[in-house]
């Protein structure tokens, strides 16, 4: 059993089909030894594919109750008996035709072009509660050469719903194998392992269409150049080309399979005829009503950013005094005892190195908290409603109702947010939403307002935090209109068609499983940036900037960072805080907004604080700062900085990731967006606000 | 569809949004892009299925049941489907 699964974005050359889906293959990860046989699991979104994966492999992807949660492919090993195989886990499709990227790279890791790179079997599971759905992508998998095993998953759903299955019936109508299997409990993986294992024996399968009956098409398939029958492709299969007599042979191949998938559920299927009002129903009545549902929406966004900041607190400030106390204070104290106390040694091992490891330990129990509130929201069931209640507003910018899920997304993290926007099938959809993504306000940006807020706003810092989440809200929703009204005028939002699945209570197996796999994924990522950014600064700080001194034996004012910071201030004069010690951190925020803090703490010669709530000296020298740098106006630089910060370039981690999803050009366009945006707001609310206040 | 075809459907059919909730209606035809076409009969709204609109949702939707499952669409969706009384 692996206890990790590697994943992979969409390969540049996906016809090389699941052989080489690993792009970004983890090293540590356990695989499948070289050659072993390989088992794709496909699907349609919502099904259980992932939580399925995660049980036969013992990895850990993510999983969600609403469509779109699988956007990469995972592969771990499989242990069947005397056999390990490669379990490769795809992107949820409905079918072979595919509307979006990751239903694009279903379609060709299935359907590789080099036979040997196609999977031994292909593993479809289908919902007993709504199996008719499912049947699409098997009645085309079937179409091939490739051995085909039917898992039902949702029996415990179907039943409550009045739906029996006669699996040895469906098997018959199917041609295939079918087992019932319940990934979240665990049942049934025995059988599945015996015929999935007979399935690679068996060979090639025999399609359920004679071939000569299929007629054979001009090729289609993207990336073939032949404008002939072609053997690199299932011509069946292949992306309807737009003239109409094509158009009228896939609808006419489109209604044999949906005759033939209805011969199977007559066959294998009893469900009730009348139509219950369930309880997921009468919840729904309420939850996607048009006035209480986004009010509802606006609630549980609420509770899950006050119990997370609530709940959190008190376990960041014990570990934080933990690591600026006792922690420091042994180290400290261990040096000294073997003569490496006070030195260059003891200050970067706890000014550079446990400060940036302790800060990084302060996040694990408010982006834990966070990520276990979202992971028990999708379990249930209720991210689908968010998506159905921001339809309209959504649409307002251009966008679908899904694109509103990674920017909810964001409001946690940005760089999984711009991951997510995969799920969306129009490529400038995912371009646009990409671009909004890093306005969200994600919690690194949090500390950041808490700690400036309780210092400049003591009375009313909660108000005041509260408001830069809806001036994250405006942002999005006017560099949406923005956009819109400039780029994007021709592109009009897919409209909502959205699959709703039943509630469920949220298992606390998954959600904290999801939880971790998320907590692990930001610990590994923001970590090791957070880290190696205090030591950076901590470096720059020791190097003379100019104005004499030697390594290591330089004030703050005179280092190299200080030198930085002061050639970039004057740009941030017009704001009320051209001041390089202010600067200072937003520099160190261009890299990671979780480090800006202790860069801070490490600007000042300060300890950091034992809490953002309490920020002791620190507060008192930005005080000072802000007070000198806007003319005695700092209250309204305070919250131009903060502007600007909400609005300027969210980390490099989220650089990397829009290059990868949206290439070189659109992510340079949305850093100056970024940069200019954060630049014309502060200035604005500094040169308007010191009028007023 | 002849202009003909096409008028009879709008005479003899109402679309999805303007049916009360509760009744089993039979799908007479959907309108629309294909790439919209082929994504609802997927999820089985596709001529001859049986539906049941059920609650309005935010934004001018409504909720359908399509053999047992529930889906929701956007009040242009609903505008093309149209839809006959069972039976």
């Amino acid at each position: 059993m692996t206890p990790e699964t590697a994943t992979s974005t969409l390969p540049a050359d996906t016809t090389r089909g699941l052989a080489a889906a690993n792009c970004h293959e983890d090293g540590s990860a356990p695989q499948a030894p070289a050659g072993a046989r390989v088992v794709a699991l496909a699907g349609a979104p919502n099904v259980g594919k992932s939580t399925l994966f995660n049980a036969l492999t013992g990895a850990r992807r993510t999983v969600g109750n609403w469509p779109g949660t699988t956007v990469e492919v995972g592969r771990g090993a499989w242990a069947l008996p005397g056999e390990q195989v490669s379990l490769v886990d795809l992107p949820g499709a409905y079918s072979l035709d595919p509307m979006s990227p990751d239903e694009e790279l279903t379609r060709d890791l299935l359907l590789a072009a080099d036979p040997a790179a196609r999977p031994g079997a292909v593993v479809v599971i289908a919902s007993a509660a709504h199996l008719a759905r499912s049947l699409y992508l098997v009645a085309q998998v079937r179409e091939t050469t490739l051995p085909v095993v039917v898992v039902l998953t949702m029996i415990d759903v179907a039943a409550r719903r009045g739906i029996e299955i006669d699996t040895a019936a469906l098997e018959r109508a199917l041609g295939c194998p079918v087992v019932s299997v319940d990934p979240r409990r665990r049942r049934g993986h025995e059988d599945l392992d015996r015929v999935v294992l007979a399935a690679l024996d068996a060979g090639p399968a025999t399609p359920r269409v004679d071939p000569a009956r299929v007629r054979v098409q001009p090729c289609g398939c993207r990336g073939c150049t032949a404008d002939a029958p072609c053997s690199c492709c299932p011509h069946d299969l292949v992306e309807p080309a737009l003239d109409g007599e094509h158009t009228a042979y896939e609808l006419e191949r489109a209604d044999e399979r949906f005759a033939w998938i209805e011969r199977a559920v007559t066959a294998g299927v009893t469900a009730r005829a009348d139509v219950r009002q369930t309880w997921t129903d009468r919840i729904d009545r309420w939850v996607t009503a048009p006035v209480i549902g986004p009010l509802i929406f606006l609630a549980v966004m609420w509770a899950v950013f006050q119990v997370t900041t609530v709940v959190a607190a008190p376990l960041q400030d014990g570990l934080d005094q933990l690591v600026s106390g006792p922690v420091s204070a042994a180290v400290s104290a261990g040096l000294g005892a073997i003569g490496l106390g006070g030195g260059l040694i003891e200050g970067f091992l706890v000014n550079g190195l446990i400060a940036g490891v302790g800060m990084v330990l302060t996040f694990v129990p408010l982006m834990g908290l966070m990520f276990l509130l979202i992971a028990v929201l999708e379990d249930s069931g209720y991210m689908a409603r968010a998506a159905v209640v921001t339809d309209r507003l959504m649409g307002r910018l251009g966008l679908p109702g899904r694109a509103f899920l990674p920017l909810v997304v964001g409001f946690g993290c940005n760089v999984p947010a711009i991951s997510a926007t995969r799920i969306l099938p129009n490529a400038r959809h995912r371009i646009l939403t990409s671009l909004l993504v890093p306005f969200t306000s994600c919690s690194a940006r949090l500390t950041v307002f808490v700690l400036l807020a309780t210092t400049f706003f003591p009375e009313r810092a909660g108000t005041v935090v509260f408001a830069m989440y809806l001036t994250s809200i405006l942002l999005v929703v006017l560099i949406g209109l923005l956009l819109r009204s400039t780029l994007w005028r021709a592109v009009g939002a897919d409209p909502l068609v959205i699959d709703l699945p039943p509630y469920q209570r949220p298992t606390a197996r998954l959600s904290l499983s999801v939880m971790w796999l998320r907590l692990k994924g930001f610990l590994r990522t923001a970590g090791g940036i957070i880290v190696a950014t205090v030591c950076v600064v901590w470096l720059l700080q020791m190097i003379p900037g100019g104005g004499g001194g030697t390594f290591g034996a330089v004030p703050v004012e005179d280092s190299l960072y200080a030198a930085v910071s002061r050639f970039v201030a004057p740009v941030l004069a017009p704001a009320g805080f051209g001041d390089w010690q202010a600067v200072s951190a937003l520099v160190v925020g261009f890299i990671a907004k979780e480090a800006v803090i202790s860069s801070w703490a490490q600007t000042y010669a300060l300890a950091e604080p034992a809490s953002e709530r309490q920020p002791g000296a620190l507060g008192q020298h930005l005080l000072a700062t802000f007070e000198s740098s806007s003319g005695g106006h700092a209250g309204v630089a305070v919250v131009a900085f903060m502007v600007f910060l909400l609005a300027y370039t969210p980390c490099v981690a989220t650089i990397s990731a829009q290059k990868r999803e949206i290439g070189v050009r659109w992510t340079a366009l949305g850093l100056v967006l970024g940069l200019v945006v954060a630049w014309v707001l502060a200035v604005l609310v500094f040169q308007v606000g010191r009028l007023i206040w | 569809m002849t202009l003909t075809g096409r008028i009879l459907v709008l005479v003899s059919t109402r679309s999805l949004d303007q049916v009360p909730a509760g009744a089993a209606l039979v799908v007479h035809a959907v309108d629309g892009p294909p790439a919209l076409v082929r994504r609802l009969a997927e999820l089985g709204i596709r001529r001859s299925a049986v539906v049941t609109p059920m609650h309005r949702t935010a934004g001018g939707g409504r909720v359908i049941d399509v053999a047992g499952s529930r889906i929701a669409l956007a009040v242009s969706v609903l505008r093309s489907i149209h839809t006959e009384p069972q039976g």
